[in-house]
C-alpha cells in the first residue's frame, strides 16, 4: 500500500524490541502522528507479521520492503 | 487445600506489612472472599532485618496476631546476618528453619507450595537480580534444588539483570558460582529424569550483550553463554506462566483459592513498587505484565508503595533520551484485553500526591479492594490461583 506522505526523518531501528514493546512504541508514536503522515522504521519478519500487520485492521496503511536478511523497512500511514 | 505463600528476599517496609494486614483484615471481615487455610510468609535475605528493626517489628507483631498467619525465617541467613538471637528471643511467633531443622527453610517452602498447588509437577523461579551483586541468585539455586529434591521439575526464567546468570566462565573468588550452580542443577535434574527448563528473556539478553546479531543470517545468536539456559522471546517464557505451577521470585506471592488450580490460567498481579526511571524495575514489570495479558493471562498491574510515583505529574522524556515514557506506555495499553490497571490509594495518601489527570482511567483501590483482587472468587468465577510479583 502507498502512503500519502513519507516521513522525512531517518527510520529508527526497532528490531531489538519485543513484539509487545514494539506494539506499545507504535501506539505511542501513531497517537502523536498527524493525519496524512507516516512512520518508517526497521523491523524483523516476526515483528512485521505479529505486530505491524495487525495495525491494518485498525485503520492504518501498512507496507514494508525487505532491506536485508530478516530486516524490513516498514511504513505505517495514518 | 487453599493457601497463600509469600517469599521475600528484599527489605520489607512497614508500609508493606501494614497494607497486607489491611488486606487480611478485609478477608476476615468479608464473607464473599476466600479465606485461605494457611498464610505462610517465608523471609530470607534482607527481609529478615524487618523482624528486628524498630520501624517494622511492631507491624510484624500485629500481622502475626491475625488468624492463619505463619511466619518462617531462614535460620541459616539469620546466622549469617547475626540476627539469630534477636529473632529467637524477640519474635516468638517466628518459626526459624535452618539446615539442621527437621524441615529446613527451602524444603519447607517447597513442601508448602506443593501442598497448595495440588498435583503440580513443577515449580519455577523468576530471577531478576544479577549474580554476586545480589544474593537472590543463591536463593534461587536453593529453591530450585529444593524443587528438584521434592521430585518436581525445576524451571528458571531469567529476566532483567537475572540474565547475567547466562554468562559463561563465571569465576567468583569469594562467592558461590551461580553459573556452575545452574549447570549442576540441570545435570542432576537430567540424571533424575526431570524435565527441567531454563530460559533467558531475549530482550534482556540482547540489551546486555548475550544475544548478538549475525549480519549474515539477520538473526541473533547467543554469545558467551552457558548452554543450559536458552535465550527465548518473553512470550515463550510467559507461556510457562499459563501452566498451573508455583512461580516465585525475589519478592513474590502465590495464592491458591481452590483445591485444584489445574485447568484454569492463574491470574497475575504485578505490583510496581519502585520509583519509575532510575532502575529498570518499573519498565520491566509493566513490560512483563502487558505481554502476559496479550498472551491471554488475566493480569492486574497495581501501583503501590513508591510505585505510585509512576502516575504522578506529567512526565516528559526529551527526544534525545532513549527511555520509554512510563505514562505514555500506560495510556496506550489501557485497552489491552485481560489487563487492568489500579493504584493503591493509601500509598498515594502516605506520600501526599495524586495521580495525573491524564491517567484517570487507572482506578484507585483501598486495602478492601485489594483483598478482592487477591482473594475474591465470586466476581471472577474462573479464578483459581493468583501469582504476585513485586517489581
Amino acid at each position: 500500500m502507498e502512503c500519502d506522505q513519507m516521513t522525512s526523518t531517518e527510520p529508527e531501528d526497532f528490531t531489538d524490541l519485543t513484539c509487545t514493546n514494539l506494539m506499545i512504541k507504535l501506539k505511542i508514536l501513531l497517537k502523536k502522528l498527524p493525519s496524512g503522515d507516516s512512520l518508517a522504521f526497521f523491523a524483523t519478519r516476526e515483528q512485521v507479521d505479529n505486530t505491524c500487520s495487525p495495525f491494518t485492521g485498525q485503520g492504518y496503511q501498512v507496507s514494508w520492503d525487505q532491506e536485508a536478511e530478516n530486516q524490513y523497512l516498514v511504513r505505517i500511514g495514518k | 487445600m487453599t493457601g497463600s505463600t509469600f517469599l521475600f528476599c528484599d527489605p520489607i517496609s512497614e508500609e508493606r506489612i501494614r497494607w497486607y494486614a489491611g488486606v487480611l483484615t478485609a478477608v476476615n471481615d468479608e464473607r464473599n472472599l476466600t479465606r485461605p487455610d494457611t498464610i505462610s510468609i517465608f523471609l530470607t535475605g534482607d527481609a529478615l532485618f524487618s523482624l528486628v528493626d524498630a520501624r517494622t517489628r511492631l507491624s510484624w507483631n500485629a500481622l502475626s496476631s491475625l488468624p492463619l498467619i505463619r511466619i518462617i525465617a531462614d535460620g541459616d541467613e539469620l546466622h549469617v546476618q547475626g540476627l539469630k538471637d534477636a529473632v529467637g528471643s524477640g519474635c516468638p511467633y517466628v518459626h526459624i528453619r535452618g539446615h539442621d531443622s527437621p524441615e529446613p527453610f527451602w524444603e519447607s517452602l517447597v513442601s508448602t507450595l506443593k501442598k497448595e498447588w495440588t498435583g503440580t509437577k513443577r515449580a519455577g523461579f523468576l530471577l531478576c537480580n544479577a549474580p554476586y551483586m545480589s544474593r537472590v541468585p543463591v536463593y534461587m539455586l536453593r529453591f530450585l534444588n529444593g524443587v528438584h529434591h521434592a521430585d518436581l521439575h525445576p524451571e528458571l526464567y531469567t529476566y532483567l539483570n537475572g540474565v547475567h546468570t547466562l554468562h559463561d566462565g563465571q569465576r567468583p573468588s569469594e562467592f558461590e558460582n551461580i553459573g556452575r550452580g545452574v549447570t549442576a542443577l540441570a545435570r542432576d535434574a537430567a540424571l533424575s529424569g526431570r524435565d527441567s527448563w531454563y530460559a533467558a528473556c531475549s530482550r534482556c539478553a540482547t540489551a546486555r550483550g548475550y544475544y548478538q546479531m549475525n549480519a549474515g543470517t539477520g538473526f541473533c545468536e547467543p554469545s558467551s553463554c552457558i548452554q543450559e539456559i536458552e535465550i527465548r522471546p518473553l512470550k515463550q517464557i510467559l507461556a510457562r506462566f499459563s501452566e498451573n505451577h508455583p512461580i516465585l521470585s525475589h519478592a513474590a506471592g502465590s495464592i491458591v483459592l481452590r483445591g485444584e488450580p489445574g485447568g484454569r490460567v492463574p491470574h497475575l498481579l504485578v505490583c510496581i513498587t519502585n520509583l519509575p526511571y532510575y532502575t529498570e524495575w518499573t519498565f520491566g514489570g509493566l513490560s512483563l505484565a502487558i505481554a502476559a495479558a496479550m498472551e491471554g493471562m488475566p493480569t492486574t498491574i497495581l501501583f503501590i508503595e513508591d510505585g505510585v510515583y509512576a502516575l504522578h505529574g506529567t512526565q516528559e522524556v526529551p527526544k534525545h533520551d532513549k527511555v520509554f515514557n512510563i505514562q505514555e506506555m500506560i495510556a496506550v495499553t489501557t485497552d489491552v484485553t485481560n489487563l487492568r490497571y489500579c493504584v493503591h490509594g493509601p500509598s498515594l495518601a502516605d506520600r501526599g500526591i495524586q495521580i495525573s489527570e491524564e491517567l484517570s482511567m487507572v482506578g484507585e483501590v483501598a486495602d478492601e479492594d485489594l483483598a478482592r483482587i487477591m482473594y475474591g472468587t465470586e466476581e471472577e468465577s474462573s479464578k483459581s490461583a493468583l501469582r504476585m510479583i513485586f517489581f
